[in-house]
């Protein structure tokens, strides 16, 4: 076998609410391997959302070790950090946290601008990914003028448009309605599947991690296989 | 990072346009503070212009003699001293003695103020008069009651229904004084303290013979441009100590006026400035209240751009920028404010208008400036937001 996609061991956090310590996680060790798509389940509050924000680099663990493609994560220098979310991670939000005054190209191109590409060259890829979830023909307009299906999978082109290693999408379908919601579902299985993308998706929604090839679940902040 | 910094600018001018109510009254300070200190350095130095033209139209080869006040209160300049002058230094070339009043001239029913002048042949060429009509006063015309009338009092007399000047009495004192000669318009100020343009001159035999009080209050001469300043003032002084014990005088030279004016053009800057800095300080607060209150908004933005790469000083630029292009938009309106009140100004006051290009420049600079220094804060807060809270709000 390969190297794994991304590797946790026993990472650990915890937040300071008032005088007390509320533990979040408290030791998760979890091993995807590229190409793979896995749900990761849990009722709210059980600590998913605090996972996937570390495994998205945003947030730093109190301990343990984090791989992503063979090489250890160092969380003290801002730059790389940036460099990393940038290049190996597409986020995909529950709210789709598109930017309104930005037209749905303009907002796709947005991880390419801090990677230093060209307007161009920006537009190009733009234009690509758009294609690619089937929305091209709302590349010039608003977020507001979109339906929220339509929004989500502008949101996903902006998360592809990188390529990068892993998409983690937050509740994707959370915000859709349920003919929606499979939609979305079954465009991260056709991409997963045509394109060999690795993707994690996070949901409290059993039908949904169902259609996954791998679950794993999380309860009161440690992770069992589902 | 062309595209990146291209982005940030097309950005920042959409930002700012969406909320343009709020930029436009944090402009204001701006505005007020760029356009007072662009309107009033320009002013300035049209002022300037003008002064130094004045000065440059007499020639700086020009000096003026007064009585001082420091002297003995009973001593005075007397007419043959002050004829002598030329012949008994070698630095002085020409005197031209005068002596100066006010009079208001009633014909008819109309009012006019001039003033009235003694005057010798010589000051007409220490002064560059130009007749216009008829001749000037000559030094044979001792005694008689002759005048040279300026271009205000010809068109105030031609008002009052004379048509022909040259040959017009004017009653001066219970004398009638005959005209003999019109001026053209001429420049005033320097070292020039009385209004040509509404003046009486008559000789200044008959001026010192018929008015009240008459007392030659300056002599106004012309000197040696090779001889060092300080050394004919000495001769002056020494001259004039050596006919009249305790009489001291106080000469100008229009060099030194210039420089005198200079210095108050300086003062007059450093006030500019001060109070051009205070306008901007207030409205550099309302620029950094503004990108504060940009920031708290634009919180999950932050955090989003953060999320899908952005740097720390990404995000800093962006705001640095948003904040510069509003400091700039504030500056542009300033300058353009300043100049257009120095315009009028110069049309108004009939000067002539000359585009100050320091100023502009400096208006550029200083909103900058203060685009960077407002910006700076509410930048690096912006920076500093931990992307999880930022993203979450």
């Amino acid at each position: 076998m390969n190297t794994p996609m991304l590797e946790i061991t026993d990472i650990r956090k915890s937040y300071q609410v008032g005088p007390t310590e509320v533990k979040v996680l408290k030791g998760i060790n979890l091993t995807v391997e590229a190409g793979e798509l896995l749900a990761v389940i849990g009722p709210s509050g059980s600590g998913k959302s605090t996972l996937m924000n570390m495994l998205g680099l945003l947030e730093k663990p109190d301990s343990g070790a984090y791989t992503i493609e063979g090489s250890k994560v160092f969380y003290d220098d801002d730059r790389v950090l940036s460099t990393l979310r940038n290049r190996k991670i597409g986020f995909v939000f529950q709210q789709y946290q598109l930017l309104p005054r930005l037209s749905a190209l303009e907002n796709v191109g947005v991880p390419l601008i801090y990677r230093g590409l060209g307007g161009d060259a920006i537009k190009k890829k733009g234009m690509e990914y758009l294609a690619k979830v089937d929305v091209e023909n709302r590349a010039h307009h608003r977020p507001a003028e979109m339906s929220g299906g339509q929004q989500q999978r502008v949101a996903i082109a902006r998360a592809l448009v990188g390529s990068p290693a892993l998409v983690l999408a937050d509740e994707p379908t959370g915000a859709l309605d349920t003919k929606t919601g499979q939609e979305i579902m079954d465009l991260f299985r056709r991409l997963n599947r045509d394109e060999g993308i690795t993707m994690i998706v996070i949901t409290h929604n059993p039908g949904l991690a169902e259609q996954c090839k791998r679950s794993v679940k999380i309860i009161d902040g440690m992770i069992y296989p589902a | 990072m062309r595209t990146l910094l291209l982005v940030n600018l097309l950005e920042a001018s959409r930002s700012l346009w969406a909320s343009k109510q709020r930029s436009l009254l944090a402009l204001i300070g701006i505005v007020i503070g760029i356009g007072s200190v662009i309107g009033m350095v320009s002013i300035g130095s049209i002022v300037q212009n003008e002064v130094l033209r004045q000065f440059r139209d007499m020639g700086v080869d020009i000096m003026s003699i007064r009585k001082g006040y420091d002297g003995d209160a009973k001593t005075e300049l007397r007419f043959n001293d002050i004829m002598m002058l030329k012949e008994e230094t070698r630095s002085v070339y020409e005197v031209g003695p005068y002596l100066t009043g006010n009079m208001e001239y009633t014909l008819g029913r109309n009012k006019f103020n001039m003033e009235l002048m003694g005057v010798t042949e010589s000051f007409f060429d220490l002064n560059k008069l130009r007749i216009r009509m008829g001749r000037s006063i000559s030094d044979l015309d001792q005694h008689r009651y002759f005048c040279v009338v300026g271009s205000e009092v010809v068109e105030f007399l031609q008002k009052s229904g004379n048509a022909n000047i040259l040959g017009t009495r004017i009653a001066i004192n219970g004398r009638a004084y005959e005209v003999i000669g019109v001026l053209d318009k001429a420049a005033e100020g320097g070292l020039r303290p009385y209004g040509i343009n509404r003046a009486v001159l008559v000789p200044l035999s008959t001026a010192l013979r018929s008015f009240e009080n008459p007392d030659i209050s300056t002599v106004m001469v012309r000197v040696n441009s090779q001889v060092p300043v300080e050394q004919v003032k000495n001769d002056i002084q020494d001259y004039f100590r050596r006919k009249v014990r305790g009489l001291k005088v106080e000469i100008n030279s229009a060099e030194e006026l210039i420089q005198r004016m200079k210095d108050q053009m300086k003062m007059f800057a450093l006030l500019l400035a001060a109070i051009g800095s205070i306008s901007l300080i207030v409205g550099g607060i309302g620029v950094m209240n503004v990108m504060l209150i940009s920031v708290s908004e634009r919180r999950s933005e932050i955090g989003l751009r953060r999320a899908l790469g952005a740097q720390q000083r990404d995000i800093q630029s962006q705001f640095l920028i948003e904040s510069v292009i509003l400091c700039l938009a504030g500056g542009i309106i300033g300058i353009s404010l300043g100049i257009g009140v120095s315009y009028i100004f110069a049309y108004f006051s009939k000067w002539q208008f000359i585009m100050s290009y320091y100023s502009i420049i400096l208006g550029f600079g200083v909103s900058t400036a203060v685009g960077l220094f407002c910006g700076f804060y509410p930048a690096r807060t912006a920076a500093r937001l931990d992307p999880i809270k930022a993203l979450r709000s």
